[in-house]
């Protein structure tokens, strides 16, 4: 496994410290940086565990058809056009007339027999050749196919019959508002007489149950049976269960007795929306309406700024409003040398043309960028600032500030000992024209600084492959500073080489040259440099992995193979 | 270009929408909304009326979700979809620290699931919809405070009602008195409901649920099933037979998702075996069965000793669920695991328990006319060189006799299915028991099973009479457990024979009674795992629903947790407020209004500081 870096977000938790890194449940506080949004009224990072989501738009995924609010509530949420899922594979439908000359025999439908045109149409399923005219859809023109359909859907029996319920209960919940829920419907029915309001309460309060144990109450009860039965009449279910038992019951057990293959009994998943007793087999399965998908605007669950806002069209990938965090925070990249060095004679073995499988290629390599217990290895954290100011990034590696009961088991894991560079080090500011940039602005000598970076790259492999040891700035180029820390691994340590390592960098603009920004920067960037003309302190916390620790019987075997 | 981060229509909606209390102003425009359907506005939350409720029904594994006054859920959805798992279970770690880490990790999970359903599920704003919770009468306090936290605090609902599922399941049937039977996951429990009252003391439970039933699917498949390895070519696939590849089912082939197929496309519930002519089910319905069944083939009972430590092998998981069932030894559950250990170890002693297991799996097979099945399922991850997918060949049998598991009761801990019936009726008054015993609904994922309705009250009506045929004295491998042959349990309920009634029976008997007659299969024909989540609907629709607790309410609450801390014992400070707020019917405290009870501070037991003084203390203790 490569080794990695995730970022802080610090909702979860009620202190500004991680968790230690150890504890399952941490690994729900780090995110990739990637994921990450930064609120600029609040100067800290945000998650998407903790932003609030608001949805600026719905619309089909399918045909991108932006669907208008009022009709979102009326097709549940589904598209209302001609947009259908298979319910088999869960794959597009289309829409196609009928073909007599194949469809003939095997379609009983007299309408196919009779036209010879397109007239019936069906959906169609192009991967897995399911058709609805199989369940019976078919339809008399091509377009609105979901109005077409409509009909069958208001009449659908858990409709009709939960409106039933509905007026059952209706009139029974009027009378007796309060009194026969002991709930808070008193709390909404304010209209009630305050005095009926607290006899019914206190009514409520009865325990049920307490016929039993009380003599006077035995008749009470029958009375009170008697007397619901007066209210509320017995309920006249619509579709009875025992009625609609041909359709399931005995049916049903007979159908999975003589069962031939599981895949003619439809799926959990197929089938666990359904709340009326329905058709077991998959060949009953009808076509699914394709849920609508929304775009979503998020702010800032504190101070509730917008953190990021899509475009409204539905085609549109852009945002209006975007303060993601890698705007913000340096980038770090954590890579082990020696690891990649290990890859670099492997490729370079590969190519020469030795017949090792694929399988053992991979295992060698992971035994070859694995960390062994009782060595100590070096790791390159690469800091690339996105700010257009150049920053000092000082490291720390974070203590663990709650001293948990676990206090064996923390030294157990802590077995390792991390060094990072102590002192403070620059990072230069981000020049448009060294990276491509994703606002597509003009890439303006782009060729000559293409180069550039081949050659760093080149400079860099070397020194990762000279494994110079020490703690400190490796390498510094554009943008980028690569430092070095080490890890001493002893003998008897176990489990993963995971760290929480405080960030904390210093940023200033002491030559803003505020014109040409404003023409090349993105608005959050120019927004945070005007803002922040003096100098300015952040840190956030990180977690490190460098890989899980190996023990040294295995890189044995590995190379006896 | 818009440089500044809010735009000027992004600010008059700030304007409108305040930060700290928005729920006025949503209020007033909802009204609104309410008044012409068929509005145009497109302002986001004026979506939905108010008064449309978000109905959630979390259970440990399968989630349903959906809006208030629609028939059925919008999404159902598996809480941890990549590993199939329930977010909780019936234990919790007894340290400490680890039970915090526990509670830490479930509230992330709860957090991403609930998140997922506002945000992916509903495509609604969460601060504008209250919230009807569905909740399990035995559903842990400390989870419900985590929901509610998550609910209140990260995505800001106005309030959440709690209602208890029992309920609302029996509103979904037309009817507000009834015994209802929830069959889940985890457990499997009965609570009578009286005229909209659920009456809590009487609750009875067991353990015998949907997650015990998979992993004695588990145990069956490794013991009587086949699986065929991929062929190595293609070449290979044509020559050498299937027979000849075919070999015991490897561990790794079984994962929970392939459980969960066979569970959900394959398995059903056969008819009672009262037809066995050797009389081995039809013995005894409280446990005796597997018991008068070794007795008469005359085998050795199993050694629990071997399958205890041999067992470890299948899976922690299977083990926890199981060792109570180990102590009993009556069950075939116990059978199969001994037998499975026996396999496992492959030395003598393994032998006695598989032919004994043998004995029961001819004796199904042999009423069996359930065809095998054969499933394509993926080789575990350490062999899969072959050429495409492996095959797991199902017995019929196994497909039909799975769930006999939950109908063999005996064991005090783990009563049947249908016991646990019985038992909560033993318990309710007895006015009530027989309007009780003729409206018994049974909702719940398990109950899906193909016949398990009609089966249950075939069961039900056994476990009754048969108990008058139980006075032959307790088969010798049953001395463990002394009990006076004579004993019979049910002998109270006995009158009550011909009312029983299954509300969604989809297959009733020829009614014994008028009572009967009138109830049962006359449930409107929902399916039972939906039916919690219909009668939330219905309740939202009727604007009714459970207990409301409000945000202001909450972030009160929250706000002063000083006050909170005396009143909470052994909790964590920051779960204290929502001790005091949740509705919870275990501790609930009087209403406001009523006469101050003279009480001690509420250190007594959590069923004592819910009932009232003198007259209850009974209701709990009998």
């Amino acid at each position: 496994m490569a080794p990695s870096i995730e970022y802080y977000c610090p909702c979860l938790a009620e202190s500004p410290h991680p968790p230690p890194p150890h504890l399952p449940s941490s690994s729900y506080s780090f995110h990739p940086l990637h994921n990450l949004f930064f609120c600029e009224e609040c100067d800290a990072v945000r998650c998407n565990r903790c932003v609030l989501v608001e949805v600026s738009g719905y619309y089909c995924p399918n045909c991108l058809f932006e669907v208008p609010s009022a009709s979102v509530r009326a097709e549940k949420n589904r598209c209302a056009r001609n947009c259908f899922m298979c319910p088999n594979c869960r794959n597009t439908l289309t829409v196609v007339p009928s073909d007599p000359p194949d469809d003939g025999d095997s379609r009983t439908s007299p309408i196919v027999a009779n036209t010879l045109g397109e007239a019936p149409f069906f959906l169609y399923c192009n991967h897995c050749r399911w058709d609805s005219a199989e369940v019976g859809i078919i339809f008399e023109k091509p377009t609105g196919l979901a109005a077409q359909l409509q009909k069958f859907e208001d009449s659908a029996p858990e409709s009709l019959e939960f409106e039933r319920l509905k007026e059952h209960f209706e009139p029974f919940l009027r009378a007796s508002s309060s009194s026969a829920l002991p709930s808070a419907a008193a709390a909404h029915h304010v209209h009630t007489n305050p005095i009926t309001a607290a006899a019914s309460s206190a009514l409520a309060r009865d325990i049920p149950g307490v016929g039993k144990y009380n003599p006077l109450a035995r008749s009470r009860v029958g009375r009170d049976k008697h007397a619901h039965r007066h209210e509320l009449p017995d309920y006249k279910a619509r579709v009875e269960i025992a009625g609609a038992a041909a359709l399931s019951g005995e049916a049903d057990v007979e159908f999975l007795r003589h069962l031939e293959t599981a895949s003619e009994v439809a799926a959990l998943e197929q089938r666990w929306t359904n709340s009326w007793v329905t058709s077991l087999r998959e060949s009953d399965l009808k076509p699914l309406r394709i849920p609508l998908q929304s775009k979503k605007s998020k702010r800032c669950p504190s101070c509730r700024h917008i953190l990021i806002k899509p475009e409204q069209k539905a085609q549109s990938v852009r945002f209006k409003i975007k303060l993601v965090a890698a705007n913000y925070l340096p980038a770090i990249a954590v890579t082990l040398p020696h690891a990649q060095a290990a890859l670099e004679m492997m490729k370079r073995s590969s190519n020469l043309g030795k017949s090792t499988s694929a399988a053992a290629a991979a295992e060698e390599q992971q035994a070859a960028g694995s960390l062994i217990a009782g060595h100590s290895y070096s790791f390159h954290l690469a800091f690339t600032n996105p700010l257009y100011d150049p920053i000092q990034i000082r490291l720390a590696k974070a203590v663990p500030a709650q001293a948990e009961g676990s206090d064996a088991e923390k030294t157990r894991r802590n077995t390792f000992h991390v060094q990072l560079p102590s002192t403070a080090f620059p990072v230069a500011a981000f020049a448009e024209a060294w990276e491509y940039d994703d606002d597509e602005e003009e890439m303006f000598g782009l060729d000559d600084d293409g180069m550039e970076i081949v050659d760093t790259r080149g400079k860099k492999s070397k020194d990762g492959r000279g494994k110079t040891r020490s703690v400190g700035i490796v390498e510094r180029r554009a943008n980028v500073t690569v430092v070095s820390g080490e890890v001493l691994i002893p003998k008897e340590a176990r489990g993963d080489v995971k760290f929480n390592m405080l960030v904390s960098y210093t940023y200033r603009s002491d030559d803003p040259e505020p014109t040409e920004e404003t023409e090349m920067g993105t608005p959050s960037r120019t927004h945070l440099t005007t803002k922040a003309p003096e100098m300015k302190n952040f840190s956030f916390y990180t977690v490190v992995d460098l890989g899980t620790i190996m023990y040294r019987e295995e890189p044995k075997v590995i190379a006896d193979l | 270009m818009s440089a500044v981060p809010t735009t000027p229509r992004r600010h008059h909606h700030e304007s409108t929408t305040p930060a700290a209390t928005p729920q006025t102003t949503r209020v007033a425009s909802s009204h609104i909304v309410q008044a012409s359907p068929h509005y145009q506005t497109t302002r986001r939350h004026s979506l939905y009326g108010t008064e449309d409720r978000v109905i959630l029904d979390p259970g440990s594994r399968i989630w349903k979700v959906g809006f208030s006054g629609e028939g059925k859920p919008r999404d159902v959805f598996l809480a941890e979809s990549d590993t199939a798992r329930s977010l909780w279970t019936l234990n919790r770690a007894s340290n400490p620290a680890d039970r915090e880490e526990e509670d830490r990790v479930l509230e992330a999970k709860l957090q991403a699931c609930l998140r997922s359903v506002f945000h992916n599920s509903l495509l609604t704003d969460p601060k504008s919809r209250k919230v009807i919770l569905v909740e399990h009468p035995l559903l842990p306090l400390h989870i419900k405070e985590i929901m509610a936290r998550v609910l209140f605090n990260n995505l800001q609902v106005p309030s959440i009602s709690f209602a208890s599922s029992h309920l609302l399941a029996l509103l979904a049937a037309g009817r507000i008195t009834g015994l209802v039977l929830d069959c889940g996951h985890l457990e499997t429990t009965v609570l009578p409901v009286f005229s909209f009252r659920p009456l809590y003391p009487h609750l009875r439970t067991t353990p015998l649920a949907g997650a015990r039933l998979s992993s004695h699917i588990k145990a069956l498949l490794l013991m009587f099933g086949t699986y065929i390895p991929p062929a190595t070519s293609l070449s290979a696939a044509a020559n050498i037979p299937a027979a000849s590849r075919s070999v015991r089912v490897p561990q790794d082939v079984l994962t929970d998702k392939v459980i969960d197929e066979i569970k959900t496309r394959c398995c059903f519930v056969g008819e009672p075996f009262d037809t066995d002519p050797s009389g081995a089910r039809a013995s005894s319905p409280s446990g005796g069965g597997g018991g008068d069944n070794s007795s008469e083939l005359d085998l050795p009972p199993s050694d629990p000793a071997l399958s205890e430590s041999d067992f470890s092998r299948v899976s922690a998981e299977i083990e926890s669920s199981f060792s109570s069932a180990h102590a009993a030894s009556s069950s075939y559950s116990v059978v199969s695991h001994s037998q499975l250990a026996g396999m496992d170890a492959s030395h003598g002693h393994g032998h006695a328990g598989e032919s004994r297991v043998q004995a029961l799996a001819t004796m199904y097979g042999r009423h069996s006319t359930a065809t095998d099945i054969h499933l394509r399922v993926d080789p575990p991850p350490a062999q899969q060189t072959g050429t495409g997918r492996g095959t797991l060949i199902i017995p019929g049998w196994v497909r039909e006799r799975a769930a006999e598991v939950l109908f063999d009761g005996g064991d005090v801990d783990e009563s049947s299915v249908a016991e646990v019936i019985l038992d909560c009726l033993l318990k309710a008054p007895v006015d009530l028991r027989r309007t009780l015993a003729s409206t018994i609904l049974v909702v719940g994922g398990t109950p899906m099973l193909p016949g398990f309705i009609p089966r249950l009250q075939a069961e039900l009506v056994r476990a009754v009479t048969r108990i008058a045929a139980h006075a032959a004295p307790p088969p010798p491998s049953r001395s463990g457990r002394p009990r006076p042959a004579t004993y019979d349990r049910y002998a109270a309920l006995r009158p009550l024979l011909p009312y029983f009634a299954i509300l969604n029976n989809p297959l009733p008997r020829p009614p014994a009674s008028t009572h009967a007659a009138a109830n049962a299969g006359k449930a409107p024909a929902f399916t039972p795992a939906t039916m919690a989540w219909v009668g939330g609907s219905l309740a939202g629709a009727l604007k009714t629903g459970g207990q409301e607790v409000n945000r202001e309410k909450w972030d009160e609450a929250e706000a002063q947790p000083g006050e909170a801390d005396m009143a909470v014992d052994d909790a964590p400070p920051r779960a204290a407020p929502a001790k005091n707020i949740l509705p919870d019917w275990t501790r609930t405290p009087l209403p406001v209004g009523a006469p101050p009870a003279p009480r001690p501070p509420p250190v007594t037991g959590a069923v004592e500081a819910a009932a009232p003084p003198a007259l209850h203390a009974q209701s709990v203790a009998g």
